[in-house]
């Protein structure tokens, strides 16, 4: 499997934040290692949305215990993650 | 009895039982009792009018609990806020209540610069952290200033001290208002009094057989009605509230009740669709719960089947209320749940319900009517808002607006509902105020909104839109207009553009129809 390419993978799943929870508002700025939980920025419903997403994009299969933050909580901790379910 | 009473006897009863575990720390009761009279002591010496209203803006925490008290401690009047709302809709509710105290966690600091430069009744602000206000007027206080007269005094002493203690409250009282979403879609104020909370509250106790061993789960926030209905009936049976605001991790929370050993878990419905469709829930032991509780909207029967299969030996409490009502009104009994599956049950202690015709006459067991409640947990009324009180309030009978029907065993069954409610994830959202916001937008000739079946949230609300002719509105343009204008959970799941919406003769719309396209 071809390795992440970290750069786009951050402002893809950015966008698709943006889009999907903060309504297209890209006024509403949340930095790289902001927690998504603390910002308000996903919410329990929300969070199953990214995480289809991110198993569509990528490919991957994302297993109910894998559902943390050390996992999902921030742009940071989503790509790391990505990152080893590929690596 | 009033309120604060309700956690000054549990600290007089088990002064070393924990009461509350949040963030890996947790408080025992003396301790939460004296850190709530100590804030109590503080507001009260404040220059503010009787039974003044103090609103607490705060996630749940630890802290929340010993502010609330306190409020209630002074003789004064809780106003809970919604976190997630925006300082718009904030400000109307401050405005509204004309509360003179913000209690507002410093994470929300960034909403003050909208709040106190406006709200003109605010004198005091009191948060956790040192926060910078603009209004040079408002006098701002950090709370970890006000903690220290109760540390190491046993709850015996601090209860005969009553220099931190207000004026006593007087069962009828108003003691709280929760601000719900209006069927006109403006926030009202339900009035709760003492007598309100404490019957509803010790009745609870008595069906769920809550003892000081019982722990719950709270997920659900404080300033919701069942949030505040799991803090009072634990802390007045001696039993623990354990905090975890992490839901959106659902094994992060099954850790945590796994952890702490709570013996319950409350929450709505995209609760438990979400723990027994994306969770290990199902699969964990939980060996020490005893009860689950479900409420804030009508739970799929596959659901509770689902629920029942996975945990066969365990309590599961299906209920029923209304804020209105504070907010317990009917629950089915465990034992009876596998066989009356669909039914909200039968009243809780002390409370009354029968259903009506449009007459105000009761009807027959298996006709269908309006399901009205009468006791002590009904509503003081609707805050400076007569009219709507007089529209649901009749010879102190609370007409909740769901049609109903009893069963020949007197078990209830909600039918439908008179107004235009939407429920969705546990809250109940006028289909009316998102038609009107969305109708705000300059290019939105026509717009209809209503609720439609989702896995997760029980229902979504979905909105179609008809433009104004040769114009044209994009999605992302309505949704980030929805986000300007309504809280996050009001804003349409599902968005559609029609050139004409379905209507009746009467030129009303055809919302029936519209669902099936």
């Amino acid at each position: 499997m071809p390795a992440l390419d970290k750069n786009s993978a951050r402002s893809d799943l950015k966008e698709f934040i943006v889009k999907a929870f903060l309504f297209g508002n890209k006024n509403q700025t949340f930095a790289d290692s902001d927690s998504f939980m603390d910002k308000g920025i996903v919410d329990s419903t929300g969070i199953l949305e990214l995480t289809s997403f991110i198993e569509k994009k990528y490919g991957i299969a994302i297993e109910d215990e894998e559902m943390v933050p050390d996992n999902l909580d921030s742009i940071n901790n989503l790509v790391g993650f990505i990152a080893r379910k590929l690596g | 009895m009033e309120i604060f009473d309700l956690l000054k006897k549990s600290a007089l009863d088990f002064p070393e039982r924990t009461a509350a575990i949040y963030q890996g720390n947790s408080v025992i009761f003396q301790e939460l009792f004296a850190a709530s009279r100590d804030i109590a002591a503080y507001l009260k010496k404040l220059d503010l009018s009787q039974g003044a209203r103090v609103a607490l803006l705060y996630e749940n925490s630890i802290e929340y609990i010993y502010l609330y008290f306190a409020i209630f401690g002074a003789g004064l009047v809780a106003v809970p806020l919604d976190t997630s709302l925006r300082p718009e809709k904030l400000k109307f509710i401050l405005d509204d209540c004309e509360a003179e105290v913000l209690i507002i966690q410093s994470k929300f600091a960034g909403h003050l610069q909208q709040l106190s430069a406006r709200s003109g009744s605010i004198k005091y602000i009191l948060s956790n952290e040192e926060i910078e206000i603009e209004n040079k007027r408002l006098v701002l206080k950090k709370l970890s200033g006000l903690l220290s007269s109760g540390i190491g005094r046993s709850v015996k002493s601090l209860v005969t001290d009553k220099s931190g203690e207000g004026p006593s409250n007087l069962p009828d009282n108003l003691a709280a208002i929760f601000y719900t979403s209006g069927s006109t879609g403006t926030p009202k104020g339900v009035m709760l009094s003492h007598r309100n909370l404490v019957s509803n509250t010790l009745a609870t106790i008595e069906y769920l057989k809550l003892k000081s061993n019982d722990s719950v789960l709270v997920i659900l926030p404080f300033y919701y009605i069942y949030g505040n209905s799991l803090l009072l009936t634990h802390i007045a049976a001696g039993g623990a509230v354990v905090i975890d605001n992490r839901f959106m991790y659902p094994e992060v929370i099954l850790n945590t009740m796994e952890k702490e050993m709570v013996t319950g878990f409350s929450g709505v419905p995209s609760n438990f669709m979400i723990l027994l469709n994306k969770s290990s829930f199902p699969t964990r032991r939980l060996e020490h719960l005893r009860y689950f509780t479900q409420a804030g909207g009508a739970m799929a029967p596959e659901i509770i089947r689902k629920l029942i299969a996975a945990f066969p030996s365990k309590e599961i409490y299906i209920m029923y209320g209304q804020t209105e009502a504070s907010p317990r009104v009917t629950y089915v009994p465990p034992d009876r749940l596998r066989e009356k599956i669909g039914s909200i049950g039968i009243p809780i202690p002390g409370v009354k319900v029968q259903i009506m015709n449009e007459d105000g006459v009761e009807v027959p067991d298996g006709v269908s009517g309006e399901l009205t409640v009468t006791g002590d947990n009904v509503m003081l009324g609707y805050w400076k808002n007569n009219d709507e009180e007089g529209r649901v309030i009749k010879d102190n009978r609370l007409y909740t607006g769901d049609l109903a029907r009893k069963d020949s065993d007197g078990y209830i069954y909600i039918i439908g509902r008179k107004k235009e409610i939407i429920k969705t994830g546990g809250n109940r959202v006028s289909a009316k105020e998102v038609e009107e916001r969305i109708l705000e937008h300059q290019n939105v000739a026509e717009v209809a909104v209503f609720g439609v079946y989702d896995d997760i949230l029980g229902e979504a609300i979905r909105a179609v839109i008809v433009p104004k002719e040769g114009h044209h509105i994009t999605l992302d343009e309505i949704k980030q207009f929805c986000q300007l204008k309504l809280a996050d959970f009001k804003i349409p799941k599902i968005i559609d553009f029609m050139d004409s919406l379905p209507k009746y003769q009467s030129g009303k719309v055809d919302k029936m129809q519209l669902a099936k396209k």
